[in-house]
């Protein structure tokens, strides 16, 4: 009688890479890599947002008590550094990782290792910065950064660093420049791949007459990164030889200058500006037209305009030194500068305006995070030109003015840009529709937040409030404005408590977003939502500014009748 | 209509990557054996450099020992991704 003998099945062990978790921390999908860029972005936020809640909560009354100045320095110090260096640049940076390479017809980043090796930097540069709360200095506080964002020398050498008259040895100014250096390296390495992907990597027949305007924008912005990062690098660097090998770079007592470290810091510092508002403009460019139904109206111009913008903001950086002692030709130069920038900028704003105008607007949350950023925005840009002008600059300089217009450029702006962004896209990277409804609701929120907190500041800065103060005595008619603004903020949180909410429930149990739920014109739209890993089994091949728009409707194609 | 239903058609001119001749079962594992070779290959090494990096920097915070640490793992991390075979 025969037997059967069931021979043992032979099983593989998983490799790292198979499991979930390997799997993310061996990505080099550029997919993957955007969601984490944007995922740790929002959570870096949610830190700077709690941040800005502590301080406005500081401020809301007059001698307050919830933060004392070592604390307050830290706190508005690490809420600049974090939403700009860990918010603002890594979502963008996550968007132009998940969309660029879909948009160009290409299948990943020029360099996938050196793109996961950016994210990661980031990650641990954020969390390096954090962890600076949890040591405690000889002046009995945390080492947090607590210099401001720009860490202004003298004030970050080691006899001044710990804020305490007579202790020294503190590290908070090391926290700051170690971390910078280390989200410098990330910058470098994110946007050499965004030039090598962009300029080697596109589809066939995408000349760079043809590439979507968030591309553009993008590409751009990583020619500004590569310029600019080489002088705060610098700066960091001789900060460090300053405070540990006994250098003199920046202390007047010894011959040094303390003005060159604010030469340096903010001739990377604006440029950093349009490298925070760049990519919003791109991604505001790519959802007006697909929700007005129209091709965007003037490209050549946004695109140009764009580098115009660019070359530009390296020629304006010591307008936010006037009250230094500029001597009049340079202040005449600079003035000059900055009020040139604002005719690129008023270019892409007239051709947005020109594109909406005469379409079918559906006013969707995409959209009308769009419009509410060229209206924010708007703001920002007329009282930035304002502080161009040097007598008006002499007045308001460090003061609340100047946190108002900064706030209506980077948050009424930018960030009005990345959840216009964060509406459109999502969809695509998850398969899922965020609520339209919710939306709404939290895009209306946050207009009446961002106005309520950031438009009284004009007022406290014209009175005389300066900023980075951590309390105001209550007689100087500052009372009333301060806690306007500090509703405001509360407002902004719960609006973003209503995105986390649709974002949760939406992921859940949200429609099914299909392939194509906007009726969108750019090649992203041409794959599986969320996309194969390899993007495209073919490579597609473009013949106009809206190849996936020409796909849909052959017999009206754009390339049977544009020239472009 | 999706990239994977049509993707010679955005422009009205044929696709770039021509699909192979023959039966379904041939033509799924020619597909597969594409999608392999054109998919980004997975590293540890960004990961393990970031990471040493941060223990180099958290070294120059609190003690040379970690710093020199810290630089040996750098090192490692760097002649590591280097050897990687691709």
């Amino acid at each position: 009688m025969a037997t059967i003998v069931e021979r043992p099945s032979v099983v593989r062990r998983r490799r790292f890479g198979e499991t979930y978790i390997g799997s993310w921390i061996m990505t080099t999908d550029h997919k993957k890599i955007g969601i984490m860029y944007i995922v740790t972005g929002f959570f870096a936020f949610l830190v700077g947002g709690m941040e800005a809640l502590l301080i406005r909560t500081q401020l809301a009354i007059p001698n307050g008590h919830v933060l004392g100045p070592e604390v307050y320095n830290e706190v508005f110090t690490m809420h600049g550094t974090t939403m700009i260096f860990l918010f603002v640049m890594p979502t963008l940076a996550g968007f132009g990782n998940y969309i660029v390479p879909l948009m160009i017809g290409a299948r990943d980043m020029a360099f996938p290792r050196i793109n996961a090796f950016g994210y990661w930097l980031v990650l641990f540069g954020a969390l390096f910065l954090n962890a600076s709360f949890l040591f405690i200095g000889p002046n009995g506080f945390s080492s947090a950064p607590n210099g401001g964002w720009f860490y202004y020398a003298p004030l970050s050498e080691q006899q001044f660093g710990c804020g305490v008259a007579g202790v020294v040895g503190c590290v908070n100014a090391d926290f700051w420049a170690l971390g910078i250096l280390m989200l410098g390296i990330s910058s470098i390495a994110g946007s050499l791949n965004f030039v090598v992907t962009i300029l080697r990597l596109r589809a066939p027949g995408m000349t760079m007459n043809r590439i979507p305007l968030f591309t553009w924008m993008t590409l751009i912005t990583a020619f500004l990164l590569l310029f600019a990062l080489p002088s705060v690098t610098a700066a960091a660097g001789l900060l460090l030889l300053d405070r540990h090998l006994g250098t003199h770079f920046f202390q007047a007592a010894f011959g040094g200058d303390p003005l060159l470290w604010q030469h340096l810091f903010w001739s990377f510092g604006h440029p950093e500006v349009y490298i925070l508002i760049l990519p919003a403009f791109g991604i505001i460019s790519e959802v007006l037209p697909v929700f007005s139904r129209k091709p965007i109206f003037g490209y050549t111009f946004i695109a140009w305009s764009g580098v115009a913008i660019g070359f530009l903001s390296f020629t304006v950086w010591a307008h936010h030194m006037f009250a230094v002692g500029l001597p009049p030709i340079a202040q005449a130069f600079f003035a000059t500068s900055t009020t040139l920038i604002a005719i690129p900028t008023a270019v892409k704003i007239f051709n947005w305006v020109a594109t909406v105008y005469g379409g079918k607007v559906s006013l969707k949350a995409p959209m009308l995070f769009a419009l509410g950023f060229i209206a924010m925005f708007l703001i920002g840009g007329l009282n930035g030109a304002a502080l161009a002008v040097v007598p008006f600059d002499y007045q308001v300089t460090d003061t609340y003015f100047v946190v108002s217009h900064l706030h209506y450029v980077l948050f009424g702006g930018t960030v009005f840009g990345i959840f216009a962004g964060f509406y459109y896209w999502f969809p695509k990277m998850t398969g899922k529709l965020l609520s339209d409804g919710w939306g709404q609701v939290q895009f209306w929120l946050m207009l009446i937040g961002v106005n309520l907190t950031f438009f009284p500041m004009h007022i406290l800065g014209i009175l005389g409030m300066p900023r980075r103060i951590y309390t105001y005595p209550g007689n100087l008619g500052y009372n009333e404005l301060n806690l306007m603004a500090s509703v405001g903020a509360f407002i902004i949180a719960l609006a973003i408590l209503v995105f986390m909410y649709n974002v949760i429930v939406s992921l859940r149990s949200g429609k099914e977003a299909g392939t194509d739920p906007w009726d969108a014109f750019t090649l992203e739209w041409d794959t599986p939502s969320p996309p194969k890993v390899y993007n495209f089994l073919s490579i597609p091949v473009v013949r106009s500014r809206r190849p996936f728009y020409d796909k849909k409707n052959p017999d009206i194609a754009d390339w049977k009748t544009a020239t472009h | 209509m999706s990239e994977e239903q049509d993707q010679s058609q955005v422009s009205g001119q044929p696709q770039r990557t021509p699909a192979k001749a023959g039966g379904s079962k041939s033509k799924s594992k020619s597909r597969e054996a594409r999608e392999q070779a054109i998919s980004p290959q997975q590293s540890v090494w960004p990961f393990v450099l970031a990471i040493a990096l941060v223990v180099l920097l958290i070294g120059f915070i609190i003690h040379p020992i970690v710093l020199g640490i810290g630089v040996v793992l750098v090192a490692a991390a760097i002649i590591g991704w280097g050897l990687e075979r691709r």
